[in-house]
């Protein structure tokens, strides 16, 4: 995996990336690259930065400085949603569901703004167009609801989900967008060890899909066991990068978690 | 008893659309007259809730759309001389073009910001048409327009006509994807966005879908007064309006049907309490809001208190991560 990723394409190329907070330098003129069909991981202690660098990805930060390539395209401070239909998907660390919705709902709104080219006029008349449309659309969804293990509980409300359930939920979600490149922020955090399982296997599944992904993570058991390759984040910067059995040996690298009380 | 429940359920909005069928022939003509008032008020009302309802951006500026609608009907009939079905369709127009614009500060505001431009905005329009006397007549008011039908029942027909078919398209969208887009803003606006909803479009649909049914009313609300004044359209009146939403369920169609006939006519029958009747108001509100907390363990206290923009426990709202 790692030796055919030297010859893949760049799906995401990130050059000189700075984010400022008042006087705080977040992110700090970072270079990043994802190949096709790669695991990539970005780890780094609590409030190095990881975050934000999603965000200034999917365009929910506007950035000060640098340029965010994807599929060969600038996309650094598009709107969020131009972003999302170039084929950039995410989840959040801190789990954001619609949770008065139902499951199918949830993972329907991947599907974006409006009734796929139907008209607000066509939807009121309920025209054959518009009930196609949805049916399609329901397939769809239904589709990568299997695909994620949630089909049965497709009718459930969403707030009535286990917390596990709800992080694979987001994931449908973003699946459903049909991304290139998907950006998990720490999908493992507060779930149980069978859960974190079921977790990997799905990430991979989902790579063999031809999806890339940019995973951050606490866990090093799980970066190692998934990741091609990783990008260490210290204060904003990049301190580090490379296989995780080379990065992990990194005195830098060391030195930063155990500057932080040793992870 | 719980089958019964669903049947009502299922049938309800027919029940009411057939109720409102036969209340000419069962009511008086001032009780007749309330319930004109009331079914025009729900057109309004199911704009409304397109847009508070689904989207949760709080409007308190409404009245003022309805005036521009029945304003510009009754000027393009008096003082232009139109004819009746062309000035509608052009109040419905201009009224949607406005309160499409309305969007625009939307963009950037919510909460408790945005309810004071939308204040703002129906209070310019007040004194506008008080000031523009010339045009609109001022304090005195408008009068000698034609009707869109003849006689006043005809116009009730077409009007509980119109309300069936909007309730009906209200209810779809609220179902299709686009409304699932809407009441994604309402709970989660960068998740949304970060989902592929384009949140600025969808706020300007939000905004003139319930514009134009404003405009539409305000039409409807010239046929059945004759006679306009801007007493009618203070942010009192838009408040009122807000109640019929909150008052009907926030997302439930029939029930802002209902809510806005029985609010309607509550005035009439609480009559006997003049200046104190606001009073009275809030404290139905206030007693509906707490009966439907205990009912569903939050419900919609915790509703529009997110509607109003004030973060519940953590502030969630602003966080990105
Ligand atoms: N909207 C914001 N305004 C001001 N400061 C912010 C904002 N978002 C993040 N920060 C700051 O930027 C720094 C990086 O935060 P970020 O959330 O990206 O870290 P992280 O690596 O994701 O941390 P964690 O592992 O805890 O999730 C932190 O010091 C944080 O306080
Ligand atoms: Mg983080």
């Amino acid at each position: 995996m790692v030796g055919s990723t030297n010859t893949a394409r760049e799906v995401l190329n990130v050059k000189g990336l700075t984010k400022k907070f008042g006087g705080l330098v977040a992110v700090d003129d970072l270079d990043i690259n994802v190949k096709e069909g790669q695991i990539c991981a970005l780890i780094g202690p609590n409030g190095s930065g990881k975050t934000t660098v999603l965000n200034l990805i999917t365009g929910v930060y506007k950035n000060d400085r640098g340029v965010v390539d994807f599929a060969g395209q600038h996309v650094q401070n598009l709107p969020p949603h131009t972003i999302c239909w170039k084929g950039i998907a995410r989840t959040f660390q801190n789990i954001r569901i619609l949770s008065s919705q139902t499951v199918f709902q949830n993972a329907l709104l991947g599907k974006g703004y409006g009734n796929g080219g139907v008209s607000i006029l066509q939807t009121a008349l309920n025209t054959k167009k518009y009930r196609e449309a949805t049916a399609a659309c329901t397939e769809e969804v239904d589709r990568i609801l299997e695909f994620v293990g949630l089909l049965d509980l497709k009718n459930e409300y969403a707030r009535n989900l286990p917390y596990g359930k709800q992080r694979i939920l987001e994931i449908a979600r973003a699946l459903i967008t049909g991304p290139k490149l998907l950006l998990l922020d720490e999908p493992a955090a507060g779930l149980n060890s069978q859960e974190i399982h079921a977790l990997m296997e799905l990430i991979k599944r989902i790579s063999e899909r031809g999806i890339s992904i940019l995973l951050i993570e606490h866990r090093m058991e799980i970066v190692g066991k998934l990741a091609d390759w990783v990008f260490v984040l210290n204060h904003g910067a990049k301190i580090a990068e490379g296989t995780f059995d080379k990065v992990k040996e990194d005195p830098a690298v060391i030195q930063a978690y155990l500057g932080r009380g040793g992870r | 008893m719980v089958k019964l429940f669903k049947w009502l359920k299922k049938y309800a909005l027919l029940i009411v659309m057939l109720l409102l069928l036969a209340a000419p022939s069962v009511t008086s003509q001032y009780e007749f007259y309330v319930v004109q008032r009331g079914v025009q008020n729900a057109i309004h009302v199911l704009g409304l809730l397109i847009l508070i309802g689904y989207s949760g951006m709080l409007s308190l500026g409404s009245a003022a759309l309805l005036a521009t609608g029945a304003y510009t009907y009754g000027i393009l009939l008096v003082k232009v001389g139109l004819n009746p079905w062309v000035g509608a369709a052009l109040a419905v127009a201009l009224t949607t073009f406005i309160g499409t614009g309305l969007a625009l500060p939307a963009f950037r505001l919510a909460g408790p910001f945005l309810v004071v431009t939308t204040v703002g905005f129906g209070e310019i329009v007040r004194i506008l048409i008080l000031n523009m006397e010339p045009i609109t007549g001022g304090a005195y008011g408008l009068a000698g327009f034609a009707k869109l039908l003849p006689s006043t029942r005809w116009v009730y027909y077409l009007m509980v006509a119109a309300l069936f078919l909007i309730a009906i398209a209200v209810k779809r969208i609220g179902e299709s994807r686009l409304g699932l887009a809407l009441k994604s803003l309402r709970e989660d606006e960068v998740a949304a966005e970060v989902m592929g909803v384009d949140v600025r479009r969808a706020k300007m649909v939000s905004f003139a879908l319930s514009a134009m049914l404003a405009g539409l009313s305000g039409v409807f609300l010239a046929n059945l007064t004759g006679y306009l004044s801007p007493d009618s359209f203070t942010a009192a009146e838009s408040a009122s309006y807000l109640l019929m939403v909150v008052m009907g369920g926030m997302q439930s169609v029939t029930g802002a049907i209902v809510s806005s006939i029985v609010i309607t006519s509550l005035p009439e029958v609480l009559r006997f309490l003049s200046s104190s009747r606001l009073l009275v108001y809030s404290l139905v509100l206030l007693v509906y809001l707490r009966l439907n907390w205990v009912r569903t363990g939050k419900g919609s206290l915790a509703g529009l208190m997110k509607t109003l923009g004030f973060p519940l426990g953590t502030g969630r709202a602003k966080d990105r991560s």
